[in-house]
Parts: structure tokens; C-alpha cells; sequence
């Protein structure tokens, strides 16, 4: 009798966990049109470069596309940024693109990009920047962000924080 | 077994469906944001950062609207050193931020406020949130309407206290104090004059008559004033110690002398009194007491003033429970501040205010005061019904509504039968006849009514017919306070009531301001309407289990009455507490503000 209650409560319990635990992805991750739409939002967004031309990362469809977003008041993302060259420097050729997206004013990214060499294209955006990685599940709106798409221009992965070098490289270098 | 499987079910369904990353809180949540104003030049920001999270020093951003106001330099805390690989040294908060930002120029009418701060940090994982603005709406008082925008009690607007108290608070506390050494006399002062309007002060007079008469018909003005101010010293010496023992101890004073017992027991000495005013006896010390006390007088220059001052130190114990609810929060003040000499010298000049009065009469001893006389006679009987009102007063609280009812009724009547209402009055009448027999008709159909009241249901010291006007208006229900006994009762309460104010009532039987709020405030319908969007906590700390001196001691109070705000993210609103009894128009605006402190979410 004990133990028929126990399996029981095991049973509801569980229920309980399960149901809170999917509901708490679908809450965090966002029902799947909602990522669709926050996608096509980031690579049709069109920014101003550091030269003020307007750039959209949609250009870089059939590549392989990391955007990052970062600024240089952001200690955690000035730590990326010379993996971030390396890596552009090392796949550039095969189809790797990289774009940067700042959450900053130009007159601080231009010395700073021209400072650490960065060898791919830095895009400026305001403070509503971060915004269009709200609906790619960074919730919380921080930095460093990355978005990495494949050649078919669909996410490959979203990460919140500092990236690790050797797992980006192996996920970039599989894309490829 | 059970506790596996669980575990094991949630390591399973738990896991993101992307990588696992970091659980990051929203910037709302690990930044803590809320402001109240300080007073008429400063606001308070305050931050609870989350453990694991920092803001930036020099990323901060103040800004006001409307442009009417204008915003000082804030005056940022220090901070943390902190070596950056990237930035050098900077400085960075953690836990608890409080920013000080002064006020450089307000418009004169006050009103409301958004403030909005733009602050910018970072979590230890290693990532950095956008810099992020958050905003409040805060009322700022009128200029010269009062010490700040935090409408409380006279003297306990002084002394908001914090919350749950670090030592730190304590420091600012007494910081203030000792700044604003001689204008918290002077609003001791002004305290104390408010009281003599208060009935306490009346039995006082006739007292002080009695004796400044009692000289005969050589006093001259000069002796008159000497006379009344020896009184007066008498009583403010008396309540000076009352202060320093205040200080000393920590004020349950206030409380112990608002128990039913000991008024109830003053209240017998005012009818007491009174019975000696209707001249049905008369009050003496035994005959051989007194000769000895006139000769020692006698002996001694200036004697007459000692005895005088025995009597003035003597009056202020009679009324010290009349005034004691309103001295609640000046006591409680005192002990707060752990402060004997300004303990001491507050109720000492808060004395002084009360004496004003009776200085007045002193002064004016040759016009103010009657010789003795019949005119006399009508003064000592005016003043024996005073008597007795102060002594209904006393116990009104006490008692059922019926019967406080029932005694004015019979006050009234009975000073209307005195008066000669229903007595013919000759032809020959002269005018103060007819005046007092105007006055005694008034008093009878007054008490007529009370006494109607009374019996037709009525239960409004106020309005004691509004009962009788047919469609009965309904009666304000009474609040109901969800009720709490312990720490963690009223924590379940408050997180309870997420999105809403709180307020916490603390409450005991024996607390007359507690019963006179009840009764008078929050039956108000502007009041009650208000009270219905907060939620209504009660702490009834009279039997003064150990969970109760928790209770008040988490929030610094001596004893009820106390009210305690909390805003809807559960944390006490600094500033708005109201200490004793606060009529509804006041206590209606305070509310205002406690419904005000929503924050304006981004």
C-alpha cells in the first residue's frame, strides 16, 4: 500500500517537472515562428558600417555567418575579439564570414577596430540593437551574443556569453 | 528512491534544448531598482544587486521629468576597486546600492515626478548587460509644504527608519540629528504648542488659576507670570526626564501608559477633580500637611514658586497619558535616537510649546483670570464639565461606541439642566442669563441627540442621527487585515501580495491610537477607498509573545501604533511609516504616495 502511494507520487511528481520543464524551454527558447521571425529581423536589419554605408548580414547568405554582438565598454567581448580575427583569418577563404555587430558609437569602435586588426565587417547599432537578439532567445539582453548560421541561412546556434575557442572552430569548421 | 527519481527527471526534462548557457537574470531583476525622495533637496536611488552581478560607477545617468526640475551631482558611494584587464581601475557596486541625488532646483507646487536612471553592468559568468534605464514616479512635496515629500506623522515623519537595519542606517540617522540639533528643538516646540490645543492641556488651566487666585486680590502681573512660569517649568522638568528615561530605555513609556488601567484610573482622578470643580467637596491635603508645607514655604524666598512648581511637575504626570498617544512618536523618536541630552531638551522645549498657554493666562492675571467672585464660581463649573469630557476622552477608546455615546448624552444633558434649559427664566432675567440658558438649551438638545443616537443604533460620535434618515446609508464596512504573528507569517503575506502595496498594521487592544484609527480614519470612505488597492496586513501584538517583540523589533518600533508600507516588489517604502494617530485626510494622502510607488516597469 506504502509503496503504491510512493509510485504514485513519483508519477505525479514527475508529471509536475516534465510539464514545468517544457514549459520553461518553450518559454525561454520561444515557440519556433517567434525565432523564424527574430531571424529574418537580424539579417534583413540594415546598419551603418564604419564608413556609414548601410549593410544587411543577408549579403552573406550561402556562407557561413557568425555575427557577434558586442562593445567596447563590454570587458567580456574585447576578450573574443582576437579569437574572433584569428578565426576569420584562418576559414575567411572557406566560406567563413564573420560580421560584428556594436552595441556603441563609431567614434569608439573605429580606433578600437583599427587597434586589434579586425578583419571582418563591424556594423554599428544603438542601444535597440540588442533587440534583435531578444527574440533569439537572449532574454536578458547581454553581451557577448552569437549568432552562428549556415550556408542555407538558417541558425546553427545561438550562445550567450564568451565563446570557447575550440568549440566554435569545431562547429564552425563542420559547417563548412 | 523518490528523491532520485525526481532529481533524475528534472536533470533529464530540464536541460535547454540549446547549449547549456548561462542562467542570466533579466536586467530588471538583477538590478533592483526604486527611489523615494529624501525631502524637499535630495532623492534616493536605491539598487539590490544580485549576487554574481555589478553595475559601473561612472556609467550611471540621472534624468527628471518634467523639465521644471532639475537634478544635482549624484553623490555616488566609493564603490569597489576593481583591476580590469581592459579598463584598469575601476570602481564597481555590488549588493546594496543607495545614491544620493540632490534636488538643484525644484518647481515651487511639487507634484509628480519621473526620474530615470541609466545604469550599465555586468555578471561574473562573464557577460555584460546593455546599459539599462530604469524609472520611477515620485512625488515631490510643495516647497515649504513640510520636511518632504513623505507626508508623516509631526514627529515621526522625523526619524523614517530603515528597514531591516544595517548599522550603517544608524549612523545616518544620527547624522541628521546632530546636524540639526536646534531645529529639532524648534519642531519640539512647535509639537508642543500643537498639544495645548489638544483637551489635555485644559484641566491645566484651571490648576494653574487655582493657584495664581488662590494668591488673592494682591497678585500682581509680574508675580502672575513668575507664578505660571514656575508651573510650567515644573512640568516641562517632568517631562525632560521623561525624555532622558526615554532615551535610556527605549520607550515602552508611551506604551505602559496607554494600558486600560492607567487611563482608566486618570480618568477617575479627572472625575475626581471634577466632583471637587462642582464644589461637592473639597480637594485639601490633610490640615496639619499643609501647615507644615505654608510654613516651609514660608521660610523659604521664593517658596510659594517651589510649591508651584511641585504642582506644575505634578500636572504633567495627570495628563501624561492624555497626551501620550501623541507622544508615542516623540518618545519613540527620543529612543531611536539613544540620545539622553537630546532626549532631555526635546521634551523639555516640547514642554515649553505646551506651556505657551498657560503662560498667557499667567500674564494676563489681572484681565484673563476672574477675581473671586460668582463669576468664579461659573469658571470652576465650566471647568469641572471640561474635566469630565477629558475623562470620557481618556476611556473612549476603551469602551463600546454605545457607551461613550451614553456618556456624552449625559454630560450634555445634565450641563444643560445645570444651565437652567428648562428652567423659566424671569422676566427680569439679565443677559448672562439668557446667554447661559441659551448655551445650557444647546448642550440639552446636543446630549437629546447623542442619547437618541445612542439607542436608535447610531454608533458616530459625529453624526449620532445620521441613523435616523431613513434609508439607512450603509455603513462603512469595517478593513479587514489579513492577520500575521510572526516573521514568517507576515513574509508569506507580503510575497504573497506580488504587484500590490502592502501595508502592515501593527495593533494592540491596549493601544488607543490603533482604535482611534480604526475608528476614525480608516472607516473614512476616502480612506477606505484607497485601502482597497493595497493589501491589509495586521500585526496584533497584544499579548507580546516573543514572535511580537520580533515582529518590532525587525522594524525598529517600540509598540503599536505603527503603520509599515511596502511597495509591490515587497520592500518597506522608507520614509511614509505613520507613527500615532493621523486623521483621514493625511493618512488619505499617504496612501496617495503608497499607491504612487509603483514602479514604471521599462
Amino acid at each position: 500500500m506504502k509503496r503504491a502511494r510512493e509510485w504514485v507520487l513519483i508519477a505525479v511528481v514527475g508529471l509536475a517537472a516534465g510539464a514545468a520543464g517544457y514549459g520553461y524551454n518553450v518559454w525561454r527558447i520561444g515557440p519556433a515562428e517567434q525565432t523564424r521571425q527574430g531571424l529574418a529581423d537580424l539579417t534583413g536589419a540594415r546598419l551603418p558600417d564604419l564608413d556609414g554605408a548601410l549593410q544587411s548580414v543577408a549579403q552573406w547568405r550561402g556562407k557561413v555567418v557568425v555575427v557577434n554582438f558586442w562593445a567596447t565598454w563590454c570587458a567580456p567581448c574585447r576578450e573574443e575579439i582576437p579569437m574572433l580575427v584569428k578565426l576569420q583569418q584562418k576559414y575567411g577563404a572557406h566560406g567563413l564570414q564573420l560580421v560584428g555587430i556594436a552595441i556603441d558609437r563609431p567614434e569608439k569602435v573605429r580606433p578600437y577596430a583599427a587597434e586589434m586588426g579586425m578583419n571582418f565587417p563591424v556594423l554599428l547599432a544603438s542601444l535597440d540593437g540588442i533587440e534583435l537578439t531578444r527574440r533569439l532567445g537572449n532574454k536578458a539582453g547581454v553581451l557577448p551574443y552569437t549568432v552562428v548560421l549556415d550556408r542555407d541561412g538558417e541558425i546553427a546556434r545561438l550562445e550567450v556569453g564568451a565563446l570557447k575557442e575550440a568549440r566554435i572552430e569545431a562547429l564552425v569548421a563542420g559547417l563548412l | 528512491m523518490l528523491a532520485r527519481v525526481v532529481a533524475f527527471l528534472f536533470l533529464v526534462l530540464w536541460l535547454p534544448t540549446h547549449a547549456a548557457e548561462p542562467d542570466l537574470l533579466e536586467p530588471d531583476k538583477a538590478f533592483r531598482f526604486s527611489a523615494r525622495v529624501l525631502g524637499p533637496e535630495a532623492l534616493e536611488v536605491r539598487y539590490q544587486i544580485a549576487r554574481g552581478y555589478y553595475l559601473y560607477r561612472d556609467k550611471f545617468q540621472f534624468s527628471v521629468q518634467p523639465a521644471t526640475v532639475e537634478l544635482g551631482a549624484a553623490d555616488l558611494p566609493p564603490g569597489e576597486l576593481k583591476k580590469d584587464e581592459f579598463f584598469g581601475e575601476v570602481r564597481t557596486y555590488r549588493g546594496e546600492l543607495r545614491i544620493r541625488v540632490p534636488i538643484a532646483k525644484a518647481s515651487a507646487a511639487g507634484g509628480p515626478v519621473t526620474l530615470a536612471v541609466t545604469s550599465q553592468g555586468c555578471a561574473d559568468v562573464g557577460v555584460c548587460y546593455v546599459p539599462h534605464e530604469q524609472t520611477a514616479r515620485l512625488n515631490l512635496a510643495a516647497a515649504g509644504a513640510g520636511a518632504s515629500g513623505s507626508v508623516s506623522d509631526a514627529p515621526g515623519g522625523l526619524f523614517s527608519s530603515p528597514a531591516a537595519g544595517s548599522s550603517e542606517d544608524d549612523t545616518v540617522i544620527a547624522k541628521l540629528f546632530h546636524g540639526n540639533f536646534a531645529l529639532l528643538l524648534l519642531s519640539f516646540f512647535g509639537f508642543g504648542l500643537l498639544l495645548s490645543f489638544t483637551p489635555c492641556v485644559l484641566p491645566m488651566i484651571p490648576i494653574l488659576s487655582g493657584v495664581i487666585v488662590g494668591r488673592g486680590a494682591h497678585v500682581t502681573r509680574g508675580h502672575a507670570f513668575s507664578l505660571s512660569a514656575a508651573y510650567v517649568m515644573g512640568m516641562a522638568i517632568t517631562y525632560a526626564i521623561a525624555g532622558v528615561l526615554a532615551g535610556l530605555s527605549g520607550a515602552m513609556l508611551s506604551a505602559a501608559l496607554q494600558s486600560p488601567w492607567v487611563l482608566g484610573s486618570f480618568a477617575a482622578v479627572f472625575v475626581l477633580l471634577a466632583g471637587a470643580m462642582f464644589g461637592f467637596y473639597e480637594l485639601q491635603l490633610p490640615a496639619a500637611l499643609q501647615t507644615r508645607l505654608a510654613d516651609a514655604s514660608n521660610r523659604l524666598p521664593g517658596g510659594h514658586l517651589t510649591g508651584v512648581f511641585a504642582m506644575g511637575a505634578l500636572s504633567a504626570l495627570i495628563v501624561g497619558p492624555c497626551v501620550a498617544a501623541p507622544l508615542a512618536g516623540a518618545l519613540l523618536y527620543i529612543s531611536q535616537s539613544r540620545d539622553v541630552v537630546l532626549g532631555g531638551s526635546a521634551l523639555f522645549v516640547m514642554a515649553l510649546g505646551m506651556g505657551v498657554p498657560l503662560l498667557v493666562v499667567g500674564a494676563s492675571a489681572g484681565a484673563l483670570l476672574p477675581r473671586v467672585g460668582p463669576w468664579m464660581e461659573t469658571v470652576t463649573r465650566f471647568f469641572g464639565v471640561v474635566l469630565l469630557a477629558v475623562a470620557i476622552y481618556l476611556v473612549a477608546p476603551l469602551v463600546p461606541r454605545a457607551v461613550e455615546m451614553l456618556a456624552w448624552a449625559a454630560l450634555l444633558v445634565i450641563t444643560g439642566i445645570f444651565l437652567r434649559a428648562i428652567d423659566p427664566l424671569p422676566t427680569s432675567a439679565r443677559g448672562f442669563d439668557r446667554f447661559a440658558k441659551g448655551l445650557g438649551v444647546i448642550a440639552l438638545v446636543a446630549g437629546i441627540a447623542f442619547l437618541i443616537g445612542a439607542l436608535a443604533g447610531s454608533r458616530d460620535v459625529l453624526q449620532p442621527l445620521a441613523g435616523l434618515r431613513g434609508a439607512s446609508s450603509p455603513a462603512a464596512a469595517p478593513v479587514v487585515f489579513t492577520r500575521v504573528n510572526s516573521m514568517d507569517e507576515l513574509d508569506r503575506a507580503i510575497s504573497g501580495a506580488r504587484g500590490r502595496p502592502v501595508m502592515l498594521d501593527f495593533y494592540a487592544d491596549w493601544c488607543v491610537s490603533c482604535k482611534e484609527m480604526e475608528r476614525y480614519t480608516f472607516s473614512d470612505p476616502q480612506v477606505s477607498a484607497r485601502m482597497s488597492n493595497v493589501v491589509k496586513i495586521q500585526a496584533d501584538v497584544t499579548a507580546n509573545a516573543p514572535e511580537h517583540q520580533q515582529l518590532l523589533k525587525r522594524f525598529r518600533l517600540f509598540g503599536p501604533p505603527g503603520i509599515v508600507f511596502f511597495d509591490p516588489e515587497g520592500r518597506e517604502i522608507q520614509g511614509l511609516r505613520v507613527i500615532g494617530f493621523q486623521p483621514a485626510d493625511r493618512f488619505a494622502k499617504v496612501l496617495d504616495q503608497v499607491l504612487a510607488f509603483e514602479r514604471v516597469a521599462q
